[in-house]
């Protein structure tokens, strides 16, 4: 078996009486492009903010690269990169002083910084408007600048909560290709979409989380199988075997009937 | 399609949203943060009451005498106060509870009416408006006291200044709301802020030193005159003409506010009206301008190597420096400390002047007393912004959490740079105190110095904590509903009162043993002190922001 990027064990959330992470055990393999799918509200965001350090765990705990995150969470921290809910930016600095900043947070040198802040710029064609502030870019290109703070440091592994959110096709085929190639050389991806065909045509391995419980975890074709009718109509999409264990699991699905005002 | 929403009278959408921002602010007091908050408001707002009644007390009596020894005639400068407080101090306060911008209300099916009604309700529920709702009322009181016969009178003129001076409230902010959104603009009105502060200090002294030219004091002297066309002066010329029994000149003054009434409700109108329409009320984007990467790069070499810190905390310290260079109003509140201790100099200094010469040095007060009373104000300004350090990061606090920084670094980056702005300050302020008093005696000064160093270093400790656990978020180009947590405020006094206290005793120590050193001494071992306890603390801070991580997250990502 490969070395596991991530592991939770029994990792919980509450939030009051709410449970929003319900003793999840996860594994994903160095190396896999590893996607994490839930309704709204399932527990995702809580999962992964858990995972990157921004929110502490109720009970259970976590590594990252065979590290303890409660007692080697710096350890982690630097070979991690992060685009969390809201991306985090600091809005009233430009893009070249924001990577400048996280480089620097994360113990690069002067010179290697700005080198790749210059070429992350240039990658995500955000080098042309030098003196705008994060404030005064679009969606999209926040989303870039977000992406490429997480990964001047070149992490091994990389968390990105809903990376496509908001973002045009063209936008969207500048972070694929950096995370096509960042997978290439070996690093581990977790990400979080609710787009479930890009999930599909990324990631090898997806976990499916419900109302706090992890509910399907393994490689595409394993999921197939799991949920596989039987019937010859071709392998099962990315949607359909959500749909299929979301709605296994209890998830009320909405009643044509409902709403007749509306018509 | 059936079953189109149907129109609601003004009252119904006013009494809804009366009902929301109740409900909001009772909401938000579930958070154990929120309610300290409202904790440290209700206290702010009890020693708030207190200043109201106390002023209200003085109005009601001002206004007695005033009417009962004949000197109506000076009633004028009541109303101007009450206009001026009124004016200014919103810009500088904010409302209680959750930030509610009531524009967000237009994509209901809102009228303009409702939304201008809307608008003159908020300015109705500052505490300014509170306060000179009270003082009018007092006001009011000391007439019925002195003169019963003219307290009909009395509640008509008060009534249309009030319903002027909410009106003009309302206008400015919506108008200078408009015009800050702009960076640019925002800079310009800075400047001419500091140049007409600077401009009416050398005024001041022109007039203080009776240099005036024989040109100017004609004109001089007429300009109280023109002032009784404003408000204010209209309302006074209508208690003079109620206290001579001139009912025409009443009607007259009554007019003359009403229509200033007309008139800023017009403008305020044409300005709500604009942002009925949708208009943007945000940051102007800066002009695109393509240069090559290489260029881009240059901006980062903005900051300079700071080689002697951990390259974390440089980090720190230079977005420190890029904020703040790009925050005009917290540019303004570094500068301002200088600009009012040259201020106090002059006015000191003026007093002085006018005393029959003593043991006085020649330059008006003595060193000994102004330079660490001087020292002191500008510090219990300049020490504020550290009580709330985190305020303008936004959803960039993330950062700190998912980086592998430890929250020490984080803080020493912090307050590093505060230091290095607040001994700019000192060193403009001694420059400055040294031209207008001259410099104490050796003691003096090293007390004061030794003194500054105590202060800040303790304060910080308490300002880091405060920071942590107190988080409030301050948006940029944004002056109204801008402030601390009120528990953060609280900090911020105690910690000040108990420091200042501190300072006053070793002062008094040195004094009462006769030994001019003794204080300078003292203040040494404890900013020695303090300075160990600053470092110690870190650590222990660093833990706290482990596990106010979401508090912390949760206030400033909104």
């Amino acid at each position: 078996m490969a070395e596991l990027a991530i592991r939770t064990t029994s990792l919980t959330r509450r939030f009051g009486a709410l449970v929003a992470v319900d003793s999840i055990n996860l594994s994903v393999e160095s190396g896999q492009f590893f996607g994490f799918l839930g309704p709204n509200g399932a527990g995702k965001s809580t999962t992964i903010k858990m995972l990157t350090g921004l929110l502490a765990p109720t009970s259970g705990s976590m590594e990252v690269l065979g590290l303890d995150f409660a007692s080697r969470s710096l350890d982690i921290k630097r070979q991690i990169g992060v685009v969390p809910e809201g991306m985090g930016l600091f809005e009233r600095l430009t893009g070249a002083e924001y990577l400048d900043f996280v480089g620097r947070m994360y113990g690069l040198d002067r010179a290697t910084t700005r080198q790749r802040t210059a070429e992350l710029l240039d990658f995500m064609q955000l080098a042309d408007r030098p003196k705008a502030l994060v404030a005064d870019y679009s969606h999209g290109m926040q989303k870039k600048l977000a992406l490429a703070a997480a990964v001047i440091h070149r992490p091994k592994v990389l968390f990105l909560d809903e990376p496509f959110e908001g973002v045009d096709a063209l936008a969207a085929g500048a972070l694929k290709q950096l995370l096509g190639r960042m997978i290439e050389n070996g690093a581990t991806i977790f990400l979080t979409s609710h787009v479930l065909e890009i999930v599909e045509r990324l990631c090898s391995h997806v976990a499916i989380i419900h109302k706090g419980r992890l509910v399907a975890q393994g490689s595409l074709a394993e999921l197939r199988a799991g949920v596989a009718a039987g019937g010859d109509a071709g392998p099962m999409t990315l949607e359909q075997i959500f749909l299929s264990i979301v709605g296994r699991e209890g998830s009320a699905q909405p009643n044509p009937e409902e709403l007749s005002w509306l018509a | 399609m059936a079953g189109v929403a149907r129109p609601i009278g003004i009252l119904a959408q006013l009494r809804l949203i009366a009902a929301l921002r109740w409900r909001m602010t009772w909401n938000s007091l579930r958070r154990q943060t929120s309610r300290l908050d409202a904790a440290g408001m209700a206290i702010g707002g009890f020693f708030g009451m207190l200043m109201v009644i106390g002023t209200s007390i003085g109005c009601a009596a001002g206004t007695y005498a005033l009417l009962s020894s004949g000197h109506v005639g000076l009633i004028g400068l009541l109303y101007w106060v009450i206009f001026v407080f009124f004016q200014v101090f919103p810009l500088f306060a904010a409302g209680f509870g959750r930030k509610f911008e009531f524009r967000s209300l237009l994509r209901f099916p809102l009228g303009p009416r409702t939304f201008y009604l809307l608008s003159l309700g908020y300015g109705l529920t500052d505490f300014a408006a509170v306060a000179i709702v009270c003082w009018l009322t007092a006001m009011t009181i000391g007439a019925w006291l002195a003169r019963p016969g003219m307290v009909p009178a009395m509640i008509l003129v008060n009534a249309v200044f009030l319903a002027c001076n909410v009106t003009l409230e309302r206008l400015i902010g919506s108008w200078l709301e408009r015009v800050l959104a702009r960076r640019r603009t925002r800079e310009l009105i800075f400047a001419l802020f500091v140049l007409l502060s600077i401009g009416g200090q050398l005024i001041g002294q022109v007039f203080a030193r009776g240099n005036l030219g024989g040109w100017a004091t004609p004109i001089v002297i007429k300009i109280p005159s023109y002032f009784s066309v404003f408000p204010p002066g209209l309302a006074g010329k209508g208690i003079i003409a109620a206290a001579n029994s001139y009912g025409g000149g009443i009607a007259l003054a009554c007019a003359g506010i009403a229509g200033y009434v007309v008139l800023f409700g017009a403008l305020l109108w044409l300005r709500l009206a604009a942002q009925y329409r949708g208009e943007e009320l945000s940051e102007t984007p800066a002009a695109a301008v393509a240069r090559p990467a290489a260029t881009a790069m240059g901006a980062t070499a903005e900051g300079r190597d700071l080689r002697w810190l951990r390259p974390q905390v440089a980090a720190v310290v230079r977005k420190e420096a890029r904020y703040l260079r790009r925050n005009t109003f917290l540019l303004m509140n570094l500068l301002m400390p200088v600009l009012l201790v040259l201020l106090l100099s002059f006015q000191l200094g003026n007093i002085s002047r006018r005393r029959p010469s003593g043991s006085l040095p020649f330059k008006g007060i003595s060193a000994e007393m102004a330079f660490p009373g001087m020292l002191a104000y500008l510090l219990l300004i300049a020490a504020a912004p550290a009580y709330n350090s985190f305020a303008y990061e936004g959803r960039g606090i993330q950062t700190y959490y998912t980086a592998p920084v430890k929250f020490r670094d984080v803080l020493q980056g912090k307050n590093l740079f505060l230091v290095m702005v607040i001994a700019i300050q000192v060193a403009l302020c001694i420059a400055a105190l040294a031209l207008r008093v001259g410099i104490p005696s050796a003691p003096r000064f090293v007390a004061t110095i030794a003194g500054l160093v105590f202060s800040l270093s303790g304060q910080l400790i308490v300002a880091n904590w405060s920071s942590l656990t107190f988080p409030r978020k301050l948006e940029f180009g944004s002056i109204r509903n801008q402030r601390a947590s009120g528990m953060a405020v609280l900090m911020l006094f105690a910690s000040q009162i108990v420091i200042a206290g501190t300072g006053i005793a070793i002062f008094a120590a040195g004094r009462w043993f006769g030994n001019p050193w003794l204080p300078a001494m003292v203040f040494i071992g404890l900013s020695g002190a303090t300075l160990g306890g600053y470092f110690a603390s870190l650590d222990g801070l660093s833990e706290l922001a482990e596990k106010k991580r979401e508090v912390l997250i949760e206030a400033l990502c909104r």
